[in-house]
Order: C-alpha cells, then sequence, then structure tokens
C-alpha cells in the first residue's frame, strides 16, 4: 500500500514536471509578448523600451537559462514574480486561494449532498413518478452548461425577487452573510452538474447492490428496510461515487475560471484568465501547477481511500 | 466548465462487445441459422463475396433495429440530433435575417415577434438567425474536434497498447500530463496562446481529447492484445499493421463510439465556455457562447437574448448525452440504469 | 553434439528421406519476474527448460503434463510466438531464430496453432469468411471468389457448410468454433498443426468428432501435429509418440503404446495412474500410486531431481543429484532415476533398494 501510493505521487510528480515544462516552452514560443502588451497598455511601444523591458523582466536571457531559473525556484517553493503585478506569484495566490478553494469545498457540498440523495430516492422509488422525475432532472442537470445556469439564476433572482448579490467581495471571516450570498449561486450552478452525474451512479450503483445476494441475505435476516436501503446499500455503493468525485473535481477547478468571472468573485481562476489575456507566464505556471497538484492530489486520496472502504483493493 | 459526463470510468470495455449480443445460438447450437432465413443460401451452394458482405450489413441492420426499440428516447434525440446537423447546413436558409446586419435603424433589444422570432440582441441582430448560425460554428467545432481526435486518438492508443515498451510508457505519461490539468483551464492557455479562431479552437480542444480516446483505446487493446485470436493472426503471420486495424479497431471500436458521442456535447460546451471568455471563435463568427457572454449584461431587461442561445446550447448538449448513454446501454447492455 | 532430436529412429514412422518437420534442441524460455518499484528482476519462472525433441513428417507427437508444466509454452516458443531464452527450433532443416520478421511471417504458412478455447480463439468480430480466410489473405494466396471458394472447401472439409460463411462466431457451439479454428489452420496447408488442448475444452462425444477430424486429415494430408494436452486417453488415441513434461523439461519420451504399458519414470507411472481405468479386472491389478501435493513452483523448481518432494521412489539422493534425459535400451527416453540408472546417484541397486524413502507415509513436501 505505502509503496503504491510513493508510486502514485512519483507519476504524479513526473506529470507535472512534464506538464510546466511543455508550458514554459510552448508559451515563450507563441506570438504576442508580455513586454509588448505592457507597453502598449502604458502608451509606447519602442524597441528602446520593449528590450530595456526585457532585461528588467529577465526576458533576454535564453530560453533555457531562463527554464533552468525558474525550475530551481519551484523547487525551493519560488515560483517566481508575476511580470504584470511585478510581485510574487505565491503571494497572489495565498490571497486567492481561500476565495478558489471556498467555492470549490461549496461545490462539492452541493453536489455530494444534493446528488447522493436524489439518487437514493430515485433508487428506493424506482419505476415510479419520482424516479422519472428525478432522472429527468439528472440529465438536465448535466446537459445544461454551468455558466448559462449561473446567468439563468441571475437573472430570474433579479426579475423574479428583484434581488442582487451584494457587488464587493467579502471574505467569510469578514462577514459571513454578505460572504455566503455572494457565493450561493456560483455554488449551487457549479455543483449541480457534478450532483447529477453523483445522482445517477447513486441510483445506478444502489440498484445494483439492492438486487445482489448478500443484500438479500440481510433482509432474510429481517433487518429493516431503511436499514438496508443506508447502511449496507449505500456503504457499497460509495467506491464507484468516490471515483466520480475525483474525475469531476478537474471539471470543478476548471468552472471556477467561468464562474469567478461572471460573478466578479478574486479567486485563482480569475487570476490565471487575467494572466492568459496579458500573457502573464510565471502565473499561468504557477496556476497549471496549482490546478495540476490539487487534481492529481485528490485522484490519489481517492484511490487510498479506496483502499480503507475496501479491504480487497489494498492488495493490487 | 461542465462537464456532462464521466468518459473514462463507465464506458462498456473488458467484455462488452464480445459477448454475443444474440444468446439464442448458444442455447440451442444448431439453430443459429434462423436468423436470416429468407436470403438463406442452401446448402453446398456457392457464395460470392457480394453475399458475404451481406451478411455484415445484415447484422447492422439488426442491431439498429434492436437500437430503436430498446431505446427509444436514445432513438429519437439521435433524430434531434440529425436535425441540428440539418440546421446547421442549412443556415443560410432557415435563417430569417443576415445574422450580422445591423438594421437601420436599429431595433435595439425588441422583444420576440413574428419578424424576429427570438427577438433582437443589443445591437438589434436578429436572435434567431444568430442562433441558427450559432448552430453552424458549434457544429463544425464539435464535429472536427472528435473526428480529429477519435481518430488520433485511437490509433496513437492502439498503436502504443499493441507495441508496448518504451513508446507506450512516453505516450502514456504525456497522456497522464493532459489529462491532469482542468479541461477548461487547459482549453484556455491553448486557444489564448494561439489567438482566436475557429481551427486554433478546434485544435485546442482536439489536443486535449486525443488522450482519453487514446486512453480508452490502448486499454481495450491491452486486452485484445492477450486474446487467443491476436495470438491466432500473428501465428498466421499477420503484420502488426494488420493486427491494429483488422482485429484491434474493430473490437475496440464500441467503447470508442460511446466515447465520441459523450466527448461531442462536452466538446460543445468546450467551444461555447471558450467563446463565453473571448478565446474561442472569433468576433465575428455567431456563436452560442459569445451570444450569452455579450448579453449577460442586458439579461434582467432582455431574458430573450440569454435564455434562446442558452437553450439551444443545452439542448445540443442533452441530444448527444441521450444518444450517448442509449448508444452505451445498447452497446454494453451489462450496465442498466 | 549429440542430441536427441538427431536420432531420427526413435519415431515409429522415422527415417524419412526429408528428415523430421521439426526439431527442437536444448529449448529454454524463463520469464522474468518483476517486482517493486524500479521493477527489478527478482528471479525466473523457467516456464521450459532444456526441452529436446523431434517430430516427423506425418507423425503426431504428444506432449503431456500437469498444468503449468510448460507444455504451452513450449508450444508457442516452438513457433516463435515468443521467443525463445535459448535453444534452437528448427523447421524443416531451417534455424527459427535465424531468419528475420519477414520470413518468420512467411514460414508462418507452412505451420500453424489451433488454440484449446474456441470462443476466445476466434475474433468475435469476423465473419467465419474473414476468419478461415486471413491466412490466405494474409500470404496472398488467393483473393475474392477464389478465396471464398477455397473457405467453402475447408468448411465443408471439417463438416460446416457454405451457409456458415456469413456467420459470426457466436452464432456457432463451441464444437462448431473448434471446427472453424481446425479450419483456419488448415488452409494455407501447413505442414505442422500445434494443438494447444484444441479437445479440452469440448464435451467428450465432440472431442471424439474433432480428433478424428484431425486424424483423418492427417492420413488425407501427411500433417504432422504436435498435440499438447493433459488428457491422456486423447494422447493413447491420437498420438504415435508420448513426452511426458514436469516442471518445465521432460521426464520420458517414447511410443505411445510403450509408454503405456509400460511407464518408467516414476512421474509418468503416477500421472497414468490417475487415469480412470474402466476394466475392473485391470483396476484391481495395477498399483496405484497417485500424485500428492501441488506441482512446486517453477520459479523455484526443488534441487536435485524436480520431481523429488513428490516422488513415492525418492531416496536422499535425489534431492542433491539433477538427473539429466538419457536413452534407454528399448529406444526411448527417459530421465535418470535410482530406481533403473542407481549409478549416477552414487548408488548401487543394492543400496537403493535399501535406503529410506524420503515421501514415505508422510504428505508430500517437506
Amino acid at each position: 500500500m505505502i509503496e503504491y501510493v510513493v508510486r502514485r505521487i512519483l507519476s504524479g510528480l513526473i506529470v507535472l514536471f512534464l506538464l510546466s515544462t511543455f508550458l514554459f516552452f510552448v508559451m515563450r514560443a507563441v506570438p504576442g509578448d508580455v513586454v509588448r502588451l505592457q507597453l502598449a497598455d502604458a502608451g509606447s511601444v519602442t524597441d528602446e523600451r520593449m528590450a530595456e523591458m526585457e532585461a528588467e523582466l529577465g526576458l533576454d536571457r535564453p530560453a533555457l537559462a531562463q527554464y533552468a531559473s525558474w525550475l530551481g525556484g519551484v523547487v525551493r517553493g519560488d515560483l517566481g514574480d508575476s511580470l504584470w503585478e511585478r510581485r510574487p506569484v505565491t503571494e497572489m495566490i495565498i490571497e486567492r486561494f481561500p476565495v478558489t478553494f471556498e467555492l470549490a469545498f461549496l461545490s462539492i457540498v452541493v453536489a455530494v449532498g444534493l446528488g447522493i440523495v436524489t439518487g437514493v430516492a430515485s433508487a428506493i422509488r424506482r419505476g415510479t413518478v419520482t424516479d422519472d422525475g428525478l432522472r429527468v432532472a439528472s440529465v438536465l442537470g448535466l446537459s445544461v452548461p454551468n455558466f448559462f445556469l449561473a446567468l439563468l439564476m441571475i437573472t430570474s433572482a433579479s426579475v423574479w425577487f428583484n434581488w442582487v448579490a451584494p457587488l464587493s467581495y467579502r471574505r467569510p471571516w469578514d462577514d459571513l452573510g454578505v460572504n455566503l450570498q455572494q457565493m450561493a449561486m456560483p455554488a449551487i450552478a457549479l455543483g449541480v452538474s457534478v450532483a447529477a452525474a453523483i445522482a445517477r451512479l447513486t441510483r445506478s450503483s444502489m440498484l445494483e447492490v439492492l438486487g445482489s445476494d448478500y443484500i438479500r441475505t440481510v433482509r432474510a435476516k429481517g433487518a429493516s428496510s431503511r436499514l438496508v436501503n443506508y447502511k449496507h446499500a449505500l456503504r457499497n455503493s460509495l467506491i464507484p461515487i468516490l471515483t466520480l468525485i475525483g474525475l469531476q473535481f478537474g471539471a470543478l477547478l476548471g468552472g471556477t475560471v467561468i464562474l469567478e468571472s461572471i460573478f466578479g468573485l478574486p479567486g485563482v481562476g480569475s487570476m490565471i484568465f487575467r494572466a492568459v489575456e496579458q500573457r502573464d507566464y510565471p502565473v499561468i505556471q504557477a496556476g497549471a501547477i496549482l490546478y495540476g497538484t490539487i487534481f492529481v492530489a485528490v485522484n490519489i486520496a481517492v484511490d487510498i481511500t479506496y483502499g480503507l472502504i475496501d479491504p480487497r483493493i489494498r492488495r493490487s | 466548465m461542465n462537464t456532462p459526463t464521466t468518459p473514462t470510468d463507465d464506458l462498456p470495455s473488458g467484455s462488452g462487445p464480445d459477448r454475443p449480443p444474440d444468446t439464442a445460438a448458444d442455447r440451442s447450437p444448431a439453430g443459429g441459422s434462423t436468423i436470416t432465413e429468407a436470403t438463406e443460401p442452401g446448402d453446398g451452394e456457392r457464395q460470392t463475396p457480394e453475399q458475404v458482405a451481406l451478411g455484415r450489413r445484415q447484422r447492422f441492420a439488426e442491431s439498429f433495429r434492436q437500437f430503436r426499440s430498446d431505446h427509444l428516447m436514445g432513438f429519437l434525440f439521435g433524430i434531434v440530433i440529425l436535425l441540428l446537423l440539418l440546421v446547421a447546413i442549412a443556415a443560410p436558409i432557415i435563417a430569417t435575417h443576415d445574422p450580422s446586419a445591423i438594421p437601420r435603424p436599429p431595433q435595439k433589444l425588441a422583444p420576440p415577434s413574428t419578424d424576429h422570432f427570438f427577438g433582437t440582441d443589443q445591437l438589434g441582430r436578429d436572435i434567431f438567425s444568430r442562433v441558427v448560425y450559432g448552430a453552424r460554428t458549434s457544429l463544425i467545432v464539435a464535429t472536427a474536434t472528435v473526428i480529429i481526435s477519435t481518430i488520433l486518438g485511437t490509433l496513437l492508443g492502439a498503436v502504443s497498447g499493441y507495441l508496448g515498451g518504451w513508446v507506450d510508457l512516453v505516450i502514456q505519461r504525456i497522456v497522464d500530463a493532459v489529462l491532469s490539468i482542468p479541461v477548461l483551464i487547459l482549453a484556455l492557455f491553448i486557444a489564448s496562446l494561439l489567438g482566436a479562431s475557429i481551427t486554433n479552437v478546434v485544435l485546442a480542444l482536439s489536443i486535449i481529447y486525443i488522450p482519453r480516446f487514446s486512453r480508452i483505446a490502448r486499454g481495450e487493446m491491452l486486452r485484445i492484445r492477450s486474446a487467443e485470436y491476436v495470438t491466432a493472426a500473428e501465428a498466421l503471420g499477420a503484420k502488426p499493421s494488420r493486427i491494429i486495424f483488422k482485429h484491434g479497431v474493430p473490437n475496440l471500436v464500441a467503447p470508442i463510439i460511446v466515447l465520441a458521442s459523450l466527448t461531442f456535447g462536452q466538446a460543445i460546451v468546450a467551444e461555447a465556455a471558450l467563446s463565453f471568455l473571448g478565446v474561442g471563435a472569433p468576433i465575428t463568427e455567431p456563436s452560442w457562447g459569445r451570444m450569452l457572454s455579450t448579453s449577460r449584461e442586458f439579461m434582467t431587461v432582455a431574458w430573450w437574448s440569454v435564455v434562446f442561445p442558452g437553450a439551444a446550447l443545452s439542448l445540443g448538449v442533452l441530444a448527444f448525452n441521450l444518444f450517448g448513454d442509449a448508444l452505451r446501454d445498447h452497446l454494453d447492455p451489462k450496465l442498466v440504469r | 553434439m549429440t542430441t536427441v532430436a538427431e536420432q531420427p529412429d526413435a519415431g515409429p514412422t522415422g527415417g524419412t528421406v526429408d528428415g523430421p518437420v521439426l526439431e527442437v534442441e536444448h529449448l529454454t524460455k524463463h520469464f522474468p519476474i518483476r517486482t517493486g518499484l524500479l521493477q527489478r528482476t527478482v528471479g525466473h519462472v523457467r516456464a521450459v527448460d532444456d526441452v529436446s525433441f523431434h517430430i516427423d513428417r506425418g507423425e503426431t507427437l504428444a506432449l503431456v503434463g500437469e498444468s503449468g508444466c510448460g507444455k504451452t509454452t513450449t508450444g508457442r516458443v516452438v513457433l516463435r510466438l515468443i521467443d525463445p531464452t535459448s535453444g534452437t527450433v528448427r523447421f524443416d532443416g531451417q534455424d527459427l531464430a535465424e531468419v528475420d520478421a519477414d520470413e518468420l511471417r512467411g514460414l508462418r504458412q507452412r505451420m500453424q496453432i489451433i488454440f484449446q478455447d474456441p470462443y476466445s480463439s476466434l475474433d468475435p468480430r469476423m465473419s467465419t469468411a474473414d476468419i478461415v480466410g486471413e491466412g490466405l489473405a494474409i500470404h496472398g494466396m488467393a483473393s475474392g471468389q477464389a478465396q471464398l471458394d477455397r473457405v467453402t472447401d475447408l468448411l465443408e472439409k471439417v463438416g460446416l457448410s457454405a451457409r456458415d460463411l456469413r456467420k459470426f462466431p457466436h452464432q456457432f457451439s463451441g464444437g462448431q468454433r473448434q471446427r472453424i479454428g481446425v479450419a483456419r489452420a488448415l488452409a494455407t496447408n501447413p505442414e505442422l498443426i500445434i494443438c494447444d488442448e484444441a479437445v479440452s475444452a469440448l464435451d467428450v462425444s465432440v472431442q471424439a468428432q474433432v480428433l478424428n477430424l484431425l486424424k483423418d486429415l492427417q492420413t488425407e494430408l501427411g500433417i504432422s501435429y504436435l498435440f499438447i494436452t493433459h488428457d491422456l486417453n486423447v494422447v493413447r488415441y491420437i498420438a504415435d509418440r508420448v513426452a511426458v513434461m514436469y516442471l518445465g523439461q521432460i521426464v520420458e519420451l517414447a511410443e505411445t503404446e510403450q509408454l503405456f504399458t509400460d511407464p518408467r519414470h516414476p512421474y509418468t507411472r503416477s500421472l497414468l495412474s490417475s487415469v480412470p481405468i474402466i476394466d475392473p479386472e485391470l483396476a484391481r491389478a495395477t498399483v496405484r500410486t497417485p500424485l500428492e501435493g501441488d506441482v512446486p513452483s517453477p520459479s523455484s523448481p526443488p534441487s536435485g531431481c524436480r520431481f523429488h518432494n513428490r516422488c513415492p521412489q525418492a531416496v536422499e539422493r535425489c534431492r542433491h543429484y539433477a538427473p539429466v534425459l538419457v536413452d534407454l535400451n528399448d529406444g526411448r527416453q527417459a530421465r535418470e532415476c535410482p530406481e533403473y540408472r542407481p549409478e549416477p546417484f552414487g548408488l548401487t541397486a543394492q543400496s537403493y533398494r535399501e535406503s529410506e524413502l524420503l515421501n514415505q507415509g508422510t504428505e508430500a513436501g517437506e
């Protein structure tokens, strides 16, 4: 088991290394450079000013040398400085990450809560109108893109209830009420599609488990059907659900980019989006590494959790 | 971004496609010949290659009829997909206005009427026509992406799975690297680096979707490679290319088709999301994503400018999801939902 | 170098003008066992260990043994479907290690294989016409109508018909599928067919049909068979000579009748005594020495004689001396055993009889 975890982490690191190397060189190979963009922003683009600024930002050095010093920094935990804000990327991430984390966390809560309840209800009432309705709802949930859902929510809240979330962002520890008002819609919009996927999977794996021999044995022994449903059937349906959450986590993180920009949340997602537009290389690279690390870590954690839930998997 | 379903975890794989769809023949070993009685040749009669090829077509027709009767919903949404394709192809005929024309005087944000079925946007352009042309953008991107990533991904996976060794190792590490970055983030990187154009969106999305096809194809190929029928072909002197194309691809095509149909829906969302963020389709092309993005400022005063493009987008994704699900159940009846 | 394979008179049809169709010398196949983070090789499974035999034209040699003894691997290595670790395989006098990949593919036209599992050995996505015709297509022997006619002929030869051409494997029963496998193997007119447990998966009645078919085809076409099986009844029915394998090695190789009526090596005797005897008188007269325990792991075979830990006749010396395959005077080969060759073990017939038996009265193994 330990060897397996070590191997997973090692291969995860290799993957992240490949990814950042690839991004580093591709970004320097494609047109549209940061110096020109910044000078255009400031009003005057002259060759002299460009050379000056390149030297200032260290972009005049050979790509390999830049790469070496960047990689050296990464190993020491220094992700470089933003080429626009002229301050450490690490600092920016520390500032913004809590926003994205809160959004992702709330979405997972929405997804798991809504998904499992819907899925279990659907499985227990299999074949009824409730089941049909919930299944249609989950197919819709899977198909309506989250940014469209977000727009619909904003529109209907404002048209029907004349309600608009407070505009300027507040941190949860500053003003939890305002913060939750601001987070509710993006978290729901982001969580719904994952919830729909979880609901479908919960339903099908519950049905499978409920039809299996050992559940019939438990029933035959006289266990109440509520106990059967929750304790035995649900627990054994958890493994595929966990995998699904692991896989969906990537989509969720990606979703933060678009939802943070719709709802004006100052998170990592909107930082990456702006960095991409501005060709702020160190920020883009840091973002890729951050999201890659989270995604890989979540999946390793899911794998390890398997082992805890199902002892059979531990051996292989 | 909204990922409609998980593409990699619940596809028919393993023994799925190998299992005889028609178990009647197993129950009565001698009675397998009852299926195609009408054109059945008599004993000792010679057959031409054309007649034999007919058997394959009959098998397909059989499977199609089965799909229609078992998965009516999926079948109907298959028709919806065809209709969407038709709309995309016949956009100039169906559209009532020039999608980019700004009439003078402009009727800005006019509600739906008999002249403008879906109303007009903030510049006075006809939303119905823009939605129709948007189908074109959306389906061109999705179709091209799915075709490119299916073909390249399947080839890459099949070859790397069959050959193994260091080629496989290198390809798998690259695949892992690409799969470990959230789709939208990666698409955003690639598309913004390349610049906003239809070709670049297709390129970016293909790069992102190739690995998932190659992963599935590789897994299937590993299974196929160890099957005795492949050993048999090797013993007959078949070259690797023959084994990959004659034995590998036909046997791994079922999960790939399902993945392709689900990826179709995801590609539509991804294109819309990129256009929404302004790095997708160029500003000159009507695109559902960009329509949503530009009209969100006006959505409280003109709901139609958001609802219609969004509904079209959702319908497209929904159709591909339901069709893909039905296809999966059809190709692997073991997974009952 | 004198080897077993170079003595063609050992077989009943020995002494053919052309020489044997297949000669196998010192064939060895070790599979590495890898483990750990770096996939280090920590040992080897000695699936096939120094195996030599030959097959004459029109002859059937059976390779028998318990599962895991390396007989299937031997078959695959003989066809170069797996590369050997060492040793040579000569097909029609040609060393298979010396031909390049293209030449090897060409040679495959002349040597074929029939598999055990009629379900997994036919491509489920191919019609019968394509499956049986594949060899013809690969070697450019026939195409279009000519190919189809040849396939039809082959199907009729194995008891199927033209109406089966367009069917797919799942539409056939196990026996019918095995016939398709036979037809596929016959398509390229091979001189040698390796039958890897070719009838083991079939019902007894179907088994007999397929065996008869194979026998008829041999008479008609002069094909040689390497018949790999664990079923001694099948062996007795079809084989001219029999090689008995244990843990990757041949322990005894003799003509079929000789082997069944007078087995010499203790393992052969144990194997034979596990076959049910139908004649009650014979059954009473037979002393049963059934095998006990499991086959040891081929990754760490027992020292000395590999059979010593299960052998009812083993003595202390058997743990230390590794016996070699020798010619006995009656035309057969057997691995040395103190029972009939005490000298290499440092024993005499007298001292062997007086030695204490290793596995006496206890469960096999140590």
